[in-house]
């Protein structure tokens, strides 16, 4: 293997630095399931290069089996594959997901397995930097590369490789397709008629609707009309990211003794929490609270995490344990938010108190979305939670109060103290609730519709009414005198 | 066909029908070669703008009576297109900056521009300065407000404002202070009768004085509103019987409805159905202050003096943090859910009473 490997190398070393990622790939496949040491590979220096960018990269998934995807999503897209691979034809597959849910590592595994050679499309950047007559250069379009790139790349084999099956990925989408959906579709018609490989493309879904591609780029007629096969990720599962950190931990326990220290089962509990059902940044946190370099260990900053009753699975009380330093904010989606207010939780602490599962505060922090649009929320789905009239005074005081403070824009923090006092009411005016399901619904559009002239015939065609003058005065009148 | 309140609003600062003391003084103002800012005042239908349009014709002659609409376009910082009606003479220019809502800023500050940057043409015998009036001033976010007080000053030679309000209590002091301010008085009930007759003796109809006051009455001292009003009993039924029906505004009988229902139970459910009244009320545009007022108003019909007084002093707080707020429904429905609670316990305490 190595010395096959020789005869190239020093010829084409460009292709060797370049992408060094495929033919790591390329090699390992060949190779048992075990893992390889980098060092091995890029010189013959046996110590391993502490500053070496693509530490990464040894913890990445070599057969698939070791992507911590769950399995029949990894046969839903392999199946796909197979299928596109063997007819080579133009198929297009979308994967969506939460970033850090596998999807692309599924993909390149897979592609080394069938060894089908993937072609990426990275946006270059193309910043332009005046002449020196201080005119720009007119560079060809974003749009216009991309296209000639994917088909480029989807119709042609390099000279270098004696693959046959070609798969071109683009997970980096130019900028000019956000801003004019109907330019993708030119490419994507384009790509249909010229290209001859199947293309994959991979879209992050985060929880801002205004910037999911997966949602804005790819409508669902565009799917429709292009036979886009459309498979969805979700977040990888604690069972899952904790199979993932074993094996992890098992390569590290093999090879990297040297820079890490082995970390303990607490450690890998507490990283399984604080990632959140990202395998990126679980290896990442690991990375980190394992290095050896520290006089002492991580796991002293380990908060020990308030009992947490596990709803989902029936299971007892289960301790979560969170790096103080490590992991991922935690986010609340404004749905999960509204449940959180409407819905409190009391637990009965070991001393007899009574506090809430999730403090108003908590709430407020865990928050991306803007006051006033949580606030408005609240306000449309209080209402049915409660059964007494003197409760739903309480809220509604708060609420108000709430209000006011919030829309006092000069001062930032006004707008958190609203927040807080109308969340802190709602939750403790509720004395008896009522349970009982109810959907969220989202605020009214309170948008004012004055009537316009057209309709009211009648009125001076020159003079300027007010919308207010027009709606209290006139409406009821004009319609008695006009009829 | 015209309605009557435009085809007998009068044109002449002289032959106005109420306030004719405040008319000679305005007469006299105008004689003068100078005239300042003004800010006219005072509650709806009172006759605000038929003054000014007299006020303007004192001063231009009948040819700012020629009025012309227009739409005009401004950019907002952000870049966003902004469209708003105005209409004017070639003497002057009227428009309703709150249209735009929280745009109103640019809208006042590039207008007031466009209109003083720009000379008459001819200045002899003709005043040397253009009017840009402005109507609901008091709506105005603070922002406008301080850009207005900034144009105000700069602008002073080559044009006048005239700006209109309901309240001076919500337009800053610093405005107050550089505007000749103005208050038009809501007519009294014989008043409006006493234009009611005049309008129905020009349009050769003989109005029964009872029917009159009745009208007067119902009005609630808007004199737009009572000419409306009449205006329909006459489509209704002519000739005109003392005793006859006079129409209510829907919107009145509206939120006479809505009241009822906060009467009849007490409960969350029925706050439920309370609030979407209200929001029909606010989507349609009937300004939330009205709604308390109209809902106070019924709502402690059949309350005793305590419990009136009690409630009277919610509703002022609500009311004031309202104005405070951006959501006027978060504060109405405080107050019906507070008015809820005060009155169930009411009826629980005089219902153990009874036992």
């Amino acid at each position: 293997m190595q010395k096959e490997r020789k005869w190239f190398k020093p010829i084409f070393e460009f292709n060797e630095t370049s992408s060094p990622k495929k033919n790591k790939r390329n090699d390992a496949k060949n190779k048992s399931p075990t893992y390889e040491k980098p060092s091995k590979r890029h010189n013959s220096n046996t110590t391993y290069n502490f500053n070496d960018k693509n530490w990464m990269k040894n913890f990445e998934p070599v057969n698939i089996e070791d992507v911590a995807v769950h399995y029949k999503k990894i046969h839903e897209v392999e199946e796909w594959m197979r299928t596109a691979c063997n007819k080579s034809n133009n198929d297009m597959l979308l994967l969506s997901g939460p970033v850090g849910s596998g999807k692309t590592a599924t993909v390149r595994t897979l592609a080394s397995k069938y060894n089908i050679k993937v072609t990426e499309w990275i946006t270059p950047v193309d910043i332009e930097y005046p002449s020196v007559l201080g005119d720009y250069e007119i560079k060809e379009s974003q749009s216009k590369k991309f296209l000639e790139f994917i088909i480029n790349s989807a119709n042609f084999t390099s000279l270098l490789d004696n693959n046959s099956c070609k798969l071109v990925l683009v997970e980096d989408f130019p900028n000019v397709f956000i801003r004019s959906p109907t330019e993708f579709t030119d490419v994507l018609q384009q790509y249909k008629h010229r290209a001859k490989s199947p293309i994959v493309f991979i879209c992050s879904e985060t929880h801002a609707d205004n910037k999911n591609t997966a949602f804005h780029l790819f409508t669902a007629s565009l799917k429709e009309q292009f036979n886009i096969h459309h498979i969805m990720f979700n977040s990888v599962s604690a069972t899952g990211l904790k199979a993932a950190l074993k094996r992890a931990v098992d390569i590290i326990s093999k090879k990297y003794t040297f820079t890490y220290n082995i970390p303990t089962a607490d450690l890998i509990e507490s990283i399984v929490n604080s990632s959140g059902g990202d395998i990126r940044s679980a290896i990442l946190n690991l990375h980190f609270a394992s290095l050896k370099g520290s006089q002492f260990n991580l796991e002293t900053s380990i908060i020990k995490e308030k009992e947490v009753k596990n709803k989902t699975s029936r299971k007892k009380k289960s301790v979560s344990n969170k790096f103080m330093s490590l992991g991922k904010d935690q986010t609340v989606s404004i749905l999960h938010g509204v449940g959180r207010v409407l819905n409190p939780k009391e637990i009965t602490t070991s001393d007899g108190h009574k506090i809430m599962s999730h403090a108003p505060k908590d709430i407020i922090d865990q928050f991306l979305s803007h006051p006033s649009s949580f606030i408005n929320f609240l306000e449309e789905n209080y209402l049915p939670h409660f059964s007494c009239i003197n409760d739903v005074d309480k809220a509604l005081m708060a609420l108000s109060e709430g209000d006011c403070l919030i829309s006092e824009w000069r001062e930032k923090i006004c707008q958190e103290y609203g927040l807080y006092v109308a969340i802190a009411g709602l939750m403790t005016a509720n004395k008896s609730p009522v349970s009982a399901w109810n959907p969220v619904r989202g605020p009214k559009n309170m948008k004012i519709q004055y009537p316009s002239l057209s309709e009211l015939p009648i009125l001076e065609p020159n003079y300027l009414y007010k919308g207010k003058v027009l709606v209290t005065d006139y409406l009821t009148y004009t319609k008695i005198i006009g009829s | 066909m015209s309605l009557w309140v435009d085809k007998h609003r009068p044109r002449d600062l002289m032959k106005l029908d109420y306030h004719k003391d405040q008319a000679i003084r305005l007469k006299s103002l105008v004689q003068q070669s100078d005239f300042p800012h003004l800010l006219v005042y005072g509650p709806s239908g009172a006759g605000k703008k038929t003054r000014i349009m007299c006020l303007l014709r004192e001063l231009y002659g009948s040819g700012a009576e020629r009025l012309r609409q227009e739409t005009m376009h401004f950019t907002t910082p952000s870049n966003k297109k902004i469209e708003i009606m105005t209409v004017s003479s070639n003497y002057h220019i009227e428009v309703n900056p709150t249209d735009v809502g929280i745009h109103d800023r640019v809208v006042i500050m590039d207008l007031v521009k466009n209109v003083a940057q720009t000379h008459q043409i001819d200045s002899s015998g003709q005043r040397e300065f253009k009017v840009v009036i402005l109507n609901e001033v008091d709506d105005l976010t603070k922002d406008a407000q301080h850009a207005l007080r900034r144009t105000m000053e700069k602008y002073v030679a080559t044009c006048r404002l005239i700006l209109i309000a309901n309240s001076i209590s919500r337009v800053i002091p610093a405005i107050r202070s550089r505007c000749l301010t103005i208050r038009v008085p809501a007519p009294t009930e014989s008043e409006i009768a006493n234009v009611l007759h005049i309008v129905c003796k020009k349009e050769g109809l003989s109005l029964p004085t009872e029917l009159a006051m009745r009208i007067a009455k119902s009005s609630d001292r808007n004199l737009r509103r009572a000419l409306l009003m009449c205006e329909a009993s006459k489509v209704q039924q002519y000739p005109f019987t003392a005793d006859q029906k006079v129409p209510e505004p829907d919107w009145q009988i509206f939120i006479k409805d809505t009241a009822r229902m906060a009467l009849s139970e007490q409960s969350p459910k029925k706050l439920g159905e309370v609030r979407q009244k209200l929001y029909e009320l606010i989507i349609h545009g009937i300004p939330p202050d009205i709604i308390f007022a109209g809902l106070l108003k019924e709502l402690v019909r059949n309350c005793d003096m305590s419990m009136k007084c009690q409630i009277a002093s919610h509703a002022a707080q609500f009311e004031h943090r309202m104005r405070l707020g951006n959501k006027p429904i978060f504060h109405l429905e405080a107050f019906v859910a507070k008015f809820m609670a005060i009155y169930k316990k009411f009826m629980e305490d005089s219902l153990g009473d009874v036992f």
